[in-house]
Formats: structure tokens, C-alpha cells, sequence
């Protein structure tokens, strides 16, 4: 290194050690503080090297210059030089830079925000349970924050390096898909650090419930508003907007007498803060909603909201409030008028305003609310009325054509008109809710609102998000869940673009009943709470919210998604002692090979979603995706069996190749809800089990294998048992008669895997020993 | 070029499928194979023509073509229930990542295959896939019996309006394979 680079490089870890406030001695601080684009970058090329790219191109064309568009198939290169590979790995890096930057953007608003209302120096506060606050934050950055100054802090580091990774995505930048890949994992690990700083400033800010697990259970469905009462529906995710629509409520002594109803995390975040708020439902729901025309005013913040949002508001007469600068739909800035002035111009004449100042816009909200909802009718159509729409169905089947879920809509519709409402009914829960089947329809049917009158009119009960994992709930699940014996932590995450909505209830009950520790998050916890068994109780009555085997954990919004990996590295911290600061690659590693946690993100549709999955790759954290994720165009999979699955045994220092894949891929997508729960229960094997915990592992793997499979075992089972001790009892005679019959030799049992000492990295073996 | 019948899998580029409307070409096709694979996926669950199920289609074209079957997603299960054991069980993505290394001893350990018949896989999905193979796996042919348009397969049947069409055609080619020659 020349003496110039050396300066240069002093120069910046002084400036990193200021930042993070190195003379606090909380922890030693790690191998990389704050790190740069390509400071894990051996990290990231190790763990390709086992989990390669897999990529599906959408399209065989690159159009992003002026070159273009350039042709790609067939080998052929484009005029900037990028082949088919390439160009996958440059979109999947410009998709992880959007979501990295909305949760960016909700963060440094939310925070901005607070700090405004509360001060730079307001102490963060997430209860007495929780004393390693920010997981992500420490392990990422080397800081523990304590002010949401601190929190500030890091969305800044997150912001200067979003500016590095877009500049790569620039034409005659970066080349190599694998090098996109590096940066698209940077992307993510940013991700959850600033989805960390955001929930933990709204929960400071806020004072939502933490360090509680039975947290209320809240009124959920499209039917769950009193449509006598005024009623403003919020979408969105960010908070600020909705709690000052519930002061303004709470102030006016009106907090009973109108209905705030959420779509999308927003729900989410306004039910951590009033309870009385309702779960509409997810983003599918949407549309459905809006047309009902029950929402007297529709207030919109950021992400995941319809852009015409506006333009179906105006078409059933709801008011609509945009407030934020993301999302500010061509209409007027009103935040310099006065507030009754702006009710009156809304109920008059029906004008739509952005409103950038939060307290007013909940003030105009409640006002228009309350002046609209008696001059409107709301009229929900029932099935009678139903059925004479649908009977102008000619089954033309471009509805059918134009569904993304590829649904037999018009076989529905048809019967629908014929008086059989059934097809058409359990066709709501494969619905995504885009409206363009209704847009299509030749016959200008109805389509979506045929199918709300049929779907029913069942209340539920979702509880209410809790935030971060306990530290004292980690004590206790920590050792169980390193040695197998809790067999795994499955995260049902994300949107709701599902094959069928069903699933995922159906796949959380199965792994809380089988004791593993259930956690859910975003649209994915709204909806396992839609499904009510034959006494009526959803699964959130059913059982309990704490983080522990059969628990069913609803840790909030998609800014929350950032306990989930928090709870990951919480083990390591609290359970195996090691230090988090700055120690990225040991955390990481200690993730990969010994914390049996899978993610799930059955309906992923979002930029944000395709971050947050890849945030959890970095972290050695494997997530299964849904059929329509194949869209976003890249897996990481592992060649199974026929891998290398080389790691360093700690213990013995030396290199043991376990032919173990596990976990067997990073991120993975199948087509059924049946192969997804064996593939989950595979996925939450790990090199550290112990006998006694690879022995329930595998019971587990077994048995949904025989449940969905077929008779017979899995054909790869034998990778997965190292010694005899491994196997479980009810099925130890069958598993071994089939393991001589292929001739299965032992392998070696490590106790201390890691793939540190098996790529060049500047962390030494030593710190992965605890 | 033939539009697919699911406008999500409109293809957006150069290279798309010749679409096929003679079972005797497929039947050609499959028969000049050194070594065809047959992937079959759980949309043949639950539909019947005329009463026969599509996994019995399947299962009587895979047996007509002397090729081996990979199971994914859970499909097993009934071909099980058949009396089919499958000769492999990667899920379709697996599948498709060991098909595009040319150094993969394919499901037989007899050398990778040279052409792959997709059927009973979801049309967004399977077009991904197939997408993958036409980019990354030059070394082989694809094919479809769906009765959609797979605008990233090499041969893919047209959008059949009638099932009795479909029906015809997969009956055709069972006879047509089971043809000595």
C-alpha cells in the first residue's frame, strides 16, 4: 500500500471511530465498522461461490441507454459491453437500491420527524426487556445508538452508501453479475439497518408497546368498520400522518365516534398506537376497499399505494389527502392553507390536496370525515345485485388472459350471473387485487366488485406488531435453537401477491403446531389472522405471541422485518457471547452455520421485499419465495448435493468437508404451498445441530415429506444424517434400511463449523471461538 | 410471433418458441433425443380430460418416450399413488440450475440432457424457467405440453381453446410415439 492509500485509509477509520464513538467501550471493535461497498465483498464471493446466481432474464433485451436497445441472447453482448448475466445481476441491484432507499426515506423521514416533535437528544426506549437495542445497527455499524440523533446517524452512513451502489448501476460502470451480486447484498444489510432505525425511533417516538408479547388483538377485514360511522381509511407505511389523525381524535373527544381503518403497513403501525384502529387488510385488498366506497376520506403516505388511488377515490366520491413528498399524485400543495379552508374546498368541490404538514392533514382528515360521511350513501352491493351484473358475461376469457394469478375468473363470473356464487368465492383468496381483469372486460363488468359481495362479511382478530425480539426471551430460546432442539425460526414476511391467500395461515399453523418459533411481519401477519378455525378463533387466539416454540410472533410493520434478523444476531450476542461491533463476517458466519431461521416471503412483489430477502442472505439468514418471485429474475442455489459444503472445523482448525448442504439454498422459489413446508423444514437444518436436535429436525423433514410427498423418504435424506444418533426414532428402522441400501457412510458431527478461514478475509479464526 | 395466452409471459425480446400444432413433430422431436427428460409439475393435479387425469397423460408420453421423469413441487405424491415411483425429485428451479451446467450427469448419470419436456408447471413460472435455459443452457432443447403458449421454450404448443383439441393432440402423440421408427 503507498503511503498516500495508508494516509487516506488512517484518515477514515479516525473519521469511522468518531462517528461510532470508539472510546466507548462497550465492545472491542470488529474487522469492519461502517463498511464500505467492497469491504465484505470476500464475504459475498464466498458465499456465491456455494449459493451461485441463478437468473431468469424477463427479457432478453437490455433498453437502458441510448445505445440500445441492445439484443442479449444467444451470448451476444450489448454496446457497453454487458452480457445476459450481467445485465440480471445490474436489475437486481437497481431493485435492492429501491427498497434500500424507501426504507431509507421512511427512516430519515420518520426520524427528521421525530426529532422535530421530541429533540435530537430524546433517549431511545424500547422497554425494560430490551438492552441490546439495535442488533443491525451494532453489528453493522459499530455503533449503540441511544438518542435518535444516533439513529440519524446511521440512515446517513446508509444514505452515503446508496449513493456508491446507484452510481454502479450507471452504463460503463460495474461488469461482473458477480460484483452486482456483492453490491446487491450491501444493499440489503443497509436495508435492515435502516429499517432497524426507523422502528425503534417510532417506537420511541410513538411509545408503542415493547417489551411485551401479548400485545392486543385488533378488529380485522374489509367488514370490520361500522359503516354507519365517519370513517377515514389510511395506506401506506409510514406512521406520522395516522397517530396525528388519532390525537386529533383522542383531543376532540371523537376517538369512538369515527373508524380509522389501515391498508398495508400503515394498519399496522396506527394499531400499534390506538388499539380501537382497524386491520382492513393487506395490499390486496386495496383496491376492493377503495371501490366499496366506504372510506369517506382516503389519506395516503408512502409505499405500496395504488397510483391511482386518486383517480378510484374520485370515482366513488371518497376524499383524498396525499402527505407525502414521495407520493404527491400531481394534486395541490395545500400545506400552507388554512385547515378549514381546506375541508371546505374538499367537501364542496371535491378537491384533492398533498398535505406535507402531519398535524394538519390529521385535522382535515377527521374534519372531512366528519362532514362528507352524512351527505354520502354507502351502498354495498349484495349477491342479488351481484348476479345481474355478471350475467352480461359472455366468457370472452380476457379477464382470464389478463390475470397475473392466472385465475379462471370468467368460469367464475359466469357462474356468479347463473346464481352459483361458490367458484367465484374462493377465487377472492387467490385474488391479488390489481383490477385488471376489470379494466379488460370488454363488458365493462364489474369484476372487482362483484367479488366483494360474494367474499363475505367475517370479522378477525390480528395481534397487534410488538417490535424487537426480548433479550430475555433470547436467553431462553438461544441454546435450544444452536442445538436444534427448538428446530427452527420460521418468518412468514412480506406482501401479498400469493397464489392463494390460504397458504399462509396454513403453513404458520403447521410449524407452530410442530413447536417452532412462528414470527410474522407486514401484510403476511395481517393475513394469518384472516382465516378463523371451527370455533371461531384466528391463529393469534390460538397461540401465544411470545418468541419461543409454538409461538405465533407478530413483530409489526416491514420496517419491523429488521427484528427478525435482530432476533438472528441477538443469539449470537446474548446466547454465544460473541461481540457484535463492527464484526459483520463472524455474525454473519455464526448465522449460516448454526441459527436454524428461515424466511418466507410467499407473496413478495416489492422492490422492498427483494431487499429485504437479500439483507437476509448477507446475513446467512436462507428465504423461500413464492411462484411469483421467480419475476425478480435471480435465485441463489446451491447444486445440492454435489456442492462444495467445506467448512473450517474451529475446534480443529482444520478444513472437513461435511457434504451437508445446509442450509441447502439462499434464496429459492417452488410452486406449492406443499413443497414449500418440507422445503422450510429443510432449510432449517444447520451444520451445528446436535444429534438430539438433527434427530427432531429430521423427524420433522420426514414426516411433511411423507404428508405431502408421497410414501417413501426424502431422496436426499441421506445427506443430512451424519451418525446414527441423528435419526429419529419413529422412523430410525426405515431410515436405515434405506441408508445401506444406497450405502451411506458416517461423516463427521463439528461443533464448531464456520466458513471463516476457508476465503481470504482480515477476520481471524480466533474471533469465531466463543 | 404467437402471443402466450397469460399476458404476463408476453415476451419481451428476440428469441421466442416455435409454436407447434402437429404431434408428429413433437413426437420427431422427442424420438431424435438421445436423452429427453421429462418435467412434470403439480398443475396436472386436478384437471382431467374426458376423465383421464393429466398425470396419466403425462405418465403414458414419458413411458411412450422410454425417458425418465423428474417430480417437482409435490406432484409425487399422486404419480406414487399411480405406481410411479419418479427417476428424480429436484423442485423446478433445482432442476433447471443442474440442466444448464453441459457437465451434469442428468437424472440417469448418463450425461445431460438434450431435451427437456416441461408439463403441469404454472405458465409464469415455467416461462421464467425456461427463459433461464434458453439463456443459459444452449447445450438443449425445450418443449411444453401445456395448452398455453410458453413464449421461452424452443417448442411450445399454441393456446388451445377447446380442451378436445389438447386432448386430441396428446393422444396423438402417445400413438405417435409408441410408432416404431
Amino acid at each position: 500500500m503507498t503511503q498516500t492509500a495508508e494516509h487516506k485509509k488512517t484518515k477514515k477509520r479516525k473519521e469511522i471511530e468518531k462517528i461510532i464513538r470508539a472510546e466507548d467501550n462497550w465492545e472491542p471493535i470488529g474487522a469492519t465498522p461502517m463498511p464500505d461497498v467492497a469491504d465484505l465483498r470476500n464475504w459475498d464471493m464466498r458465499l456465491l461461490k456455494t449459493y451461485a446466481p441463478w437468473y431468469a432474464p424477463f427479457c432478453d433485451l437490455c433498453c437502458f441507454c441510448t445505445y440500445g436497445k441492445c439484443d442479449l441472447t444467444a451470448g451476444k453482448r450489448g454496446a457497453c459491453g454487458i452480457d445476459i448475466a450481467g445485465q440480471q445481476g445490474r436489475i437486481v441491484l437497481l431493485a435492492c437500491c429501491m427498497g434500500l432507499a424507501a426504507h431509507g426515506g421512511h427512516a430519515r423521514h420518520i426520524i427528521d420527524y421525530l426529532i422535530e416533535k421530541h429533540g435530537e437528544d430524546c433517549k431511545i426506549n424500547l422497554g425494560d426487556n430490551v438492552a441490546v437495542e439495535a442488533p443491525n445497527i451494532r453489528t453493522v455499524l459499530g455503533l449503540k445508538p441511544e438518542t435518535l440523533a444516533d439513529l440519524r446517524t446511521a440512515v446517513e452512513y446508509a444514505e452515503r452508501e446508496l449513493i456508491h451502489l446507484v452510481s454502479a448501476l450507471n452504463t460503463g460502470q460495474e461488469g461482473s453479475n458477480l460484483d452486482y451480486e456483492s453490491k446487491a447484498l450491501h444493499a440489503g444489510m443497509l436495508d435492515h439497518v435502516v429499517m432497524e432505525a426507523a422502528d425503534i425511533a417510532q417506537i420511541t417516538g410513538f411509545k408503542y408497546p415493547t417489551s411485551v408479547a401479548d400485545t392486543p388483538l385488533i378488529d380485522a377485514g374489509v367488514s370490520c368498520v361500522d359503516i354507519a360511522k365517519p370513517t377515514i381509511l389510511v395506506i401506506g407505511h409510514n406512521p406520522a400522518t395516522s397517530t396525528n389523525i388519532i390525537d386529533h381524535l383522542r383531543k376532540n373527544d371523537l376517538y369512538d365516534k369515527v373508524e380509522v381503518g389501515g391498508i398495508c403497513c400503515t394498519a399496522l403501525e396506527t394499531t400499534r398506537y390506538a388499539d380501537k384502529a382497524k386491520v382492513i387488510g393487506p395490499l390486496s385488498r386495496q383496491l376492493y376497499y377503495v371501490r366499496t366506497g366506504i372510506a369517506d376520506v382516503i389519506v395516503t403516505d408512502e409505499q405500496c399505494i395504488r397510483t391511482d388511488v386518486g383517480i378510484e377515490a374520485k370515482k366513488v366520491g371518497t376524499a383524498m389527502i396525499a402527505t407525502s413528498d414521495k407520493a404527491c399524485y400531481g394534486f395541490e400543495d395545500a400545506t400552507e392553507m388554512d385547515a378549514d379552508e381546506i375541508v371546505k374546498k374538499v367537501v364542496e368541490e371535491g378537491k384533492q390536496y398533498l398535505i406535507l404538514d402531519h398535524e394538519k392533514a390529521g385535522e382535515v382528515a377527521v374534519k372531512v370525515a366528519l362532514k362528507l360521511a352524512p351527505q354520502r350513501r354507502k351502498h354495498l352491493l349484495d349477491e342479488k345485485e351481484a348476479q345481474e351484473l355478471a350475467k352480461s358475461c359472455r366468457e370472452c376469457e380476457i379477464c382470464e388472459r389478463a390475470c397475473p394469478n392466472l385465475m379462471s375468473i370468467g368460469t367464475g363470473i359466469r357462474q356468479a350471473g347463473q346464481g352459483n356464487f361458490e367458484p367465484l368465492r374462493q377465487m377472492v383468496d387467490e385474488c391479488i387485487g390489481c383490477g385488471k381483469c376489470d379494466q379488460d372486460c370488454p363488458r365493462k363488468i364489474p369484476i372487482m366488485r362483484i367479488m366483494q359481495a360474494v367474499a363475505g362479511t367475517d370479522t378477525f382478530k390480528v395481534r397487534a406488531g410488538r417490535g424487537p425480539i426480548m433479550d430475555t426471551e433470547i436467553r431462553n430460546v438461544g441454546a435450544p435453537i444452536v442445538l436444534g432442539t427448538i428446530p427452527g425460526v420460521v418468518a412468514f414476511v412480506g406482501c401479498s401477491n400469493y397464489p392463494d391467500v390460504d397458504d399462509i395461515v396454513e403453513m404458520a399453523e403447521e410449524f407452530a403446531k410442530r413447536k417452532y418459533i412462528v414470527v410474522m411481519s407486514g401484510c403476511a401477519a395481517m393475513v394469518a389472522g384472516m382465516k378463523k378455525d371451527a370455533e371461531g378463533k384466528t391463529i393469534y387466539e390460538r397461540f401465544p405471541g411470545n418468541f419461543d416454540a409454538g409461538g405465533v410472533v407478530n413483530v409489526g410493520s416491514c420496517v419491523a422485518n429488521a427484528h427478525i434478523t435482530g432476533a438472528a444476531i441477538k443469539i449470537a450476542n446474548i446466547f454465544a457471547t460473541l461481540p457484535l461491533r463492527g464484526n459483520y463476517e463472524v455474525i454473519a458466519d455464526y448465522i449460516l452455520n448454526r441459527v436454524g431461521a428461515c424466511g418466507v416471503a410467499w407473496g413478495a412483489y416489492s422492490q422492498k421485499a427483494a431487499t429485504i430477502a437479500t439483507g437476509c442472505n448477507r446475513m446467512g439468514i436462507p428465504v423461500l419465495l413464492g411462484p411469483h418471485s421467480s419475476k425478480y429474475r435471480r435465485l441463489y442455489l446451491s447444486k445440492k448435493g454435489e456442492d462444495d459444503w467445506k467448512v473450517m472445523d474451529g475446534r480443529k482448525r482444520e478444513i472437513v468437508d461435511t457434504e451437508e448442504p445446509s442450509p441447502e439454498h439462499l434464496v429459492y422459489v417452488t410452486e406449492s404451498k406443499e413443497r414449500a413446508m418440507v422445503t422450510i423444514a429443510k432449510l432449517c437444518i444447520r451444520k451445528n445441530d446436535t444429534p438430539q436436535g438433527r434427530a427432531i429436525k429430521l423427524n420433522h423433514y420426514i414426516s411433511l415429506y411423507k404428508k405431502h410427498m408421497g410414501s417413501g423418504l426424502p431422496e436426499d435424506l441421506q445427506h443430512y444424517v451424519r451418525t446414527d444418533k441423528d435419526l429419529p426414532i419413529v422412523y430410525k428402522k426405515e431410515v436405515l434400511t434405506y441408508l445401506k441400501e444406497i450405502g451411506w457412510k458416517p461423516k463427521p458431527v463439528l461443533s464448531l463449523p464456520t466458513l471463516i478461514g476457508t476465503y481470504p478475509t482480515k477476520v481471524p479464526l480466533e474471533a469465531v471461538i466463543h | 410471433m404467437v402471443m402466450p395466452l397469460h399476458r404476463v409471459n408476453v415476451l419481451t425480446g428476440t428469441k421466442g418458441a416455435k409454436v407447434v400444432t402437429e404431434a408428429a413433430e413433437f413426437a420427431d422431436t422427442i424420438k431424435r433425443a438421445k436423452r429427453p427428460l421429462f418435467v412434470l409439475g403439480p398443475r396436472l393435479l386436478g384437471t382431467c380430460l374426458d376423465g383421464k387425469s393429466l398425470v396419466e397423460y403425462a405418465l403414458e408420453i414419458a413411458k411412450a418416450s422410454k425417458a425418465p421423469i423428474c417430480a417437482t413441487a409435490h406432484i409425487r405424491a399422486k404419480m406414487m399413488e399411480l405406481g410411479v415411483k419418479p427417476d428424480s425429485e429436484y423442485d423446478v428451479v433445482e432442476i433447471i440450475n443442474r440442466l444448464k451446467d453441459p457437465d451434469w450427469k442428468g437424472v440417469r448419470k448418463e450425461g445431460n440432457h438434450d431435451l427437456v419436456v416441461f408439463f403441469g408447471i404454472r405458465t409464469d413460472l415455467g416461462n421464467q424457467g425456461l427463459s433461464t435455459l434458453k439463456h443459459f443452457a444452449p447445450h438443449l432443447k425445450t418443449m411444453t405440453l401445456c395448452k398455453y403458449v410458453f413464449p421461452n421454450a424452443d417448442f411450445s404448443l399454441p393456446n388451445f381453446r377447446k380442451d378436445e383439441e389438447w386432448k386430441s393432440f396428446l393422444e396423438t402423440l402417445v400413438s405417435k410415439l409408441k410408432e416404431e421408427g
